[in-house]
């Protein structure tokens, strides 16, 4: 124990010195493990479950049991708009998200260096709802969208100490976005365009996981970044008679950009009951430089847009602590943990949109786990955040203070055998 | 028991999602050292709410004075008190025409589209012949469509029986209906004053001094001189205004005039707007090329009278000239207006005139700020609305520019704002008044007002 200290003094000092030039989160979901969600979602180079699957491939093959878990996590999140030139304050009334994280990990009998298994998570994603008649309703009323990453996996112990693996990732998804249009009928009431499409993409994730068999393990793993093509999207346009033809209804393409996820892991034994981890992400979020709309047919009110996002790429830090409360002869039977984290906002100012409105943050989570036989145990965690940025957005001219509240309850089940 | 469980995690959940929610910031509006418990809005169409080439119920609704006066409630401001059209919203303009709408034309090319039509054959004239005067209310609304400020001062001003009198004042004169030696007429100013108002005015005119000079292309309406006795020049006109607040102690907020040529009506047809084909060039070229002038297939400077253009006083137009929204354009479809015949001098305003009435409008404005130097009052620069217009700016995610119909700041006269441009402008003068008075008054959100409706 004493040997980690300075590893773990080094490790402060290096992502202390890394606050500065980086601006976190952007729309992604950090929710696919209830016990990583309880250390403040970090434990990649924990390997306690299925979800190594996930958060480090090369860690599962260090299982000593199949598994399988299922697990979601709804989120409670709220959004305040103060807007700066009118002081008025408007809200979303944003349907509960539900993340969920489901796995698969089969340990063969026969070759006790392999694992191999199936997950699917859904680790980008928003659901935002504006109040009606809110001041940017014309940059955004509704944004839906949802990433489902299919990822069978294997793992393989290259020896005793090190195990590696790799995943294929199928990431199918849907999005739908709504505005109003400013163009309005002869009653006053305006115009309104929905845009829906599914959208497709591929990837893979990479891990190398380091077990020397102490107090100490180590993770490093590589989640591709995903182009995710919309090329069958729909647009349908509510518009008055007189404008019809300027608004033409029909197909159009896009494609949104998800970033590449490099994370750093460390978990340490610091007592018989205790565990430390860390994880330092690396999201590159650069990718995200525009999002265009490409309408099959355009009109001079109706041209296909190029919306600058500037996204940048960003580090987070998270860590938390694990401790064995209650065990017994036949084992652990109580967990407690808690963690908290930091992450840079990948939005530049000038660059915060609604659909987004992203600011550094810092969170706090809690867990327990329940182990309730040798096969079933039941985990759950919270996770709470508020957030606030003040912005104006350089494209839309949306001046005002975004403030979010979420609050996010997991609950999972796992079956090992 | 279980139903109890139920319930207390219910409530626990719920008082949860409560905590959820981020606390709105409390307001804290206030007048700073103004008084506005009688405000008054002093000034011309704008200010009384004329768009769509006429006075009109719903316009008057979301007037410049009504949205500002609106917003100064919040702080102290009595309830908007107005010289109310008919409810039918027909409107009327000078010449008892009824307001615009947006509808289908066919044109003389036998073409469909939306265009600016009058809503009924014709406006509200009855109003023109209602006084709509009550000793037992004051209107806090004093803007009249047409005023200049050389007419503040004067008696013919509300005089029917002159041809020159303002329909639009005498309607809400205190003189009732003089009738022809029944005693004289009031001004405009001495209907402003009294028991104990204004607190506080919103001052907007200069606009009527160079705009009806600059509508009929420089053919007609004199701009109002700078200098001048009150009721001939534009500087001691409002001079003796200033003094008059001043001797009452009334706080102001005064604005400038905006650069009137920049607005649709003068940038909508534009200069080189005439597209030919091989033919139409040809025939041009036969009848043009002996006076030098030639043309080439697709876009082709119109053709304009002008009196010192050479012996046939006729020339192309040159670039920043302005071809009117006045001109018949079914004669420039289809009878050659602005080719084979160029469009006469009502119709366009060549670089000269325009240089001279954006003298007119500097000289106009220096003496404004000026005075509202002299006097305290806070200053209106609306240039810095109006010439974020003409390249357009992104306002809440709504595009805003001084494009016809779609630009969705004016109205379809092309001159006046419709009800979100003037929240806009109302925007200006709240800035304004916040800086000079260190009030704490919210700005109106201008998408909550109508643009252009569409059929």
């Amino acid at each position: 124990m004493h040997t980690c200290r300075p590893l773990l003094y080094s490790i402060a000092i290096f992502a202390i010195s890394l606050l500065n030039p980086f601006f976190s989160q952007g729309f992604q979901v950090n929710f696919q493990g209830q016990k990583q969600q309880g250390m403040g979602c970090a434990g990649s180079a924990f390997a306690q479950d299925a979800s190594t699957l996930f958060y480090n491939p090369g860690g599962a093959c260090f299982s000593s049991k199949s598994e399988v878990n299922g697990a979601t996590t709804p989120i409670f999140a709220n959004v305040m708009y103060v807007d700066s030139a009118t002081q008025e304050v408007f809200r979303t009334k944003n349907p509960v998200g539900t993340p969920f994280a489901a796995y698969a990990l089969i340990k063969p009998k026969k070759y006790h260096r392999l694992a191999y298994g199936i997950s699917i998570t859904t680790p980008f994603g928003s659901t935002v709802q504006y109040e009606d008649a809110w001041i940017g309703r014309f940059a955004i009323t509704r944004l839906a969208m949802k990433v489902f990453h299919i990822q069978p996996t294997v793992s393989l112990k290259v020896t005793d100490n090190i195990g590696i693996g790799a995943g294929f990732v199928w990431s199918p998804g849907e999005v739908t976005l709504e505005k109003d249009l400013p163009v309005q009928f002869n009653d006053g009431t305006f115009g309104h365009a929905m845009i829906s499409g599914k959208a497709m993409g591929f990837g893979y994730n990479l891990g190398v996981f380091y077990n020397p068999g102490g107090v100490f393990t180590a993770g490093l793993s590589y989640r591709s970044g995903i182009n995710m093509s919309v090329t069958e999207g729909n647009v349908a346009f509510h518009v008055p008679e007189g404008l019809s033809t300027n608004f033409p209804n029909g197909a159009l393409t896009s494609s949104l950009p998800l970033p590449a996820v490099t994370t750093l892991g460390f978990n340490v034994k610091v007592r018989k009951n205790l565990n430390a981890v860390l994880d330092i992400n690396y999201v590159g979020w650069k990718t995200y430089d525009t999002l265009s709309f490409d309408y099959a047919t355009n009109t001079t009110s109706l041209l296909d847009t190029k919306s600058a996002r500037r996204y940048k790429s960003i580090f987070a830090f998270r860590a938390g602590l694990q401790y064995v409360a209650i065990s017994d002869d036949s084992g652990q039977k109580l967990i407690a943990r808690i963690g908290g984290g930091f992450g840079f906002s990948p939005v530049q100012s000038g660059y915060v949109t609604p659909e987004t409105p992203d600011a550094n943050r810092w969170y706090g989570t809690a867990g327990v786990s329940y182990i309730l036989s040798q096969h079933f145990s039941l985990d759950a965690s919270v996770y709470a955040t508020k957030i606030q940025r003040a912005d104006t957005n350089l494209e839309t001219g949306l001046s005002g203070t975004f403030t979010t509240i979420a609050f996010a309850p997991g609950l999972g089940i796992n079956y090992k055998w | 028991m279980v139903s109890l469980m139920r319930q207390i995690s219910f409530f626990a959940l719920l008082m949860i999602l409560i905590a959820c929610k981020p606390k709105a910031p409390e307001n804290a509006y206030n007048s700073g050292n103004a008084d506005f418990s009688k405000f008054m809005t002093i000034g011309d169409g704008h200010t009384a709410g004329y768009m769509d080439d006429a006075l009109y119920s719903i316009g008057q609704e979301n007037s410049l004075g009504t949205l500002l006066q609106r917003q100064l409630a919040m702080v102290g401001a009595q309830e908007v008190s107005l010289p109310w059209m008919d409810n039918g919203n027909i409107g009327v303009n000078w010449n008892g025409q009824s307001r615009l709408f947006l509808g289908y034309k066919t044109d003389c090319q036998n073409v469909t589209s939306l265009s600016p039509l009058r809503i009924s054959p014709q406006g509200e004239i009855n109003s023109f012949s209602t006084s709509v005067y009550d000793p037992n209310r004051k209107f806090s609304n004093f803007g009249i469509p047409g005023l200049r400020m050389i007419d503040l001062v004067s008696s013919s001003f509300g005089n029917i029986n002159l041809p020159q009198h303002n329909p639009f004042f005498a309607r809400l004169s205190k003189d009732q209906f003089n009738f022809p030696g029944s005693g004289t007429f009031s001004t405009y100013q001495d209907n402003l004053f009294g028991n104990g108002y204004p607190s506080f005015c919103s001052i907007y005119i200069g606009i009527e001094d160079v705009l009806p000079y600059a509508k009929s292309g420089a053919t007609a309406n004199p701009m109002t001189p700078i200098a001048g006795f009150p009721g001939v020049g534009f500087e001691e006109s409002l001079g003796q205004l200033c003094e008059q607040l001043y001797a009452q102690n009334v706080k102001a907020v005064i604005a400038t005039i905006p650069n009137v040529a920049e607005w649709p009506f003068f940038n909508t047809i534009p200069y080189n707007g005439l597209k030919l084909d091989a033919d139409k060039a040809a025939s041009l070229n036969q009848i043009y090329n002996p006076l030098g002038f030639s043309f080439v297939v697709g876009e082709n400077p119109f053709m304009i009278a002008d009196p010192n253009a050479g012996m046939f006083g006729v020339r192309p137009a040159l670039p920043g000239e302005k071809i009117l929204l006045s001109a018949p354009l079914d004669s420039v479809k289809c009878y050659q207006m602005g080719s084979i015949f160029p469009f006469r001098n009502e119709f366009v305003l060549t670089l000269d005139e325009l240089n001279e009435i954006q003298t007119r409008i500097d000289q106009f404005n220096a003496i404004i700020r000026q005075k509202a130097i002299t006097y305290g009052f806070a200053l209106v620069e609306t240039q810095n609305l109006y010439s974020k217009l003409p390249s357009g700016f992104a306002f809440n995610g709504v595009p805003l520019s001084a494009k016809f119909v779609s630009g969705g700041v004016f109205s379809l006269d092309g001159i006046h704002l419709n009800p979100r441009g003037n929240a806009l402008l109302a925007n200006e003068f709240i800035k304004s008044i916040n800086h000079s008075f260190n009030s704490n008054i919210p700005l109106i959100n201008a998408l909550n007002y109508n643009a252009v409706l569409f059929p």
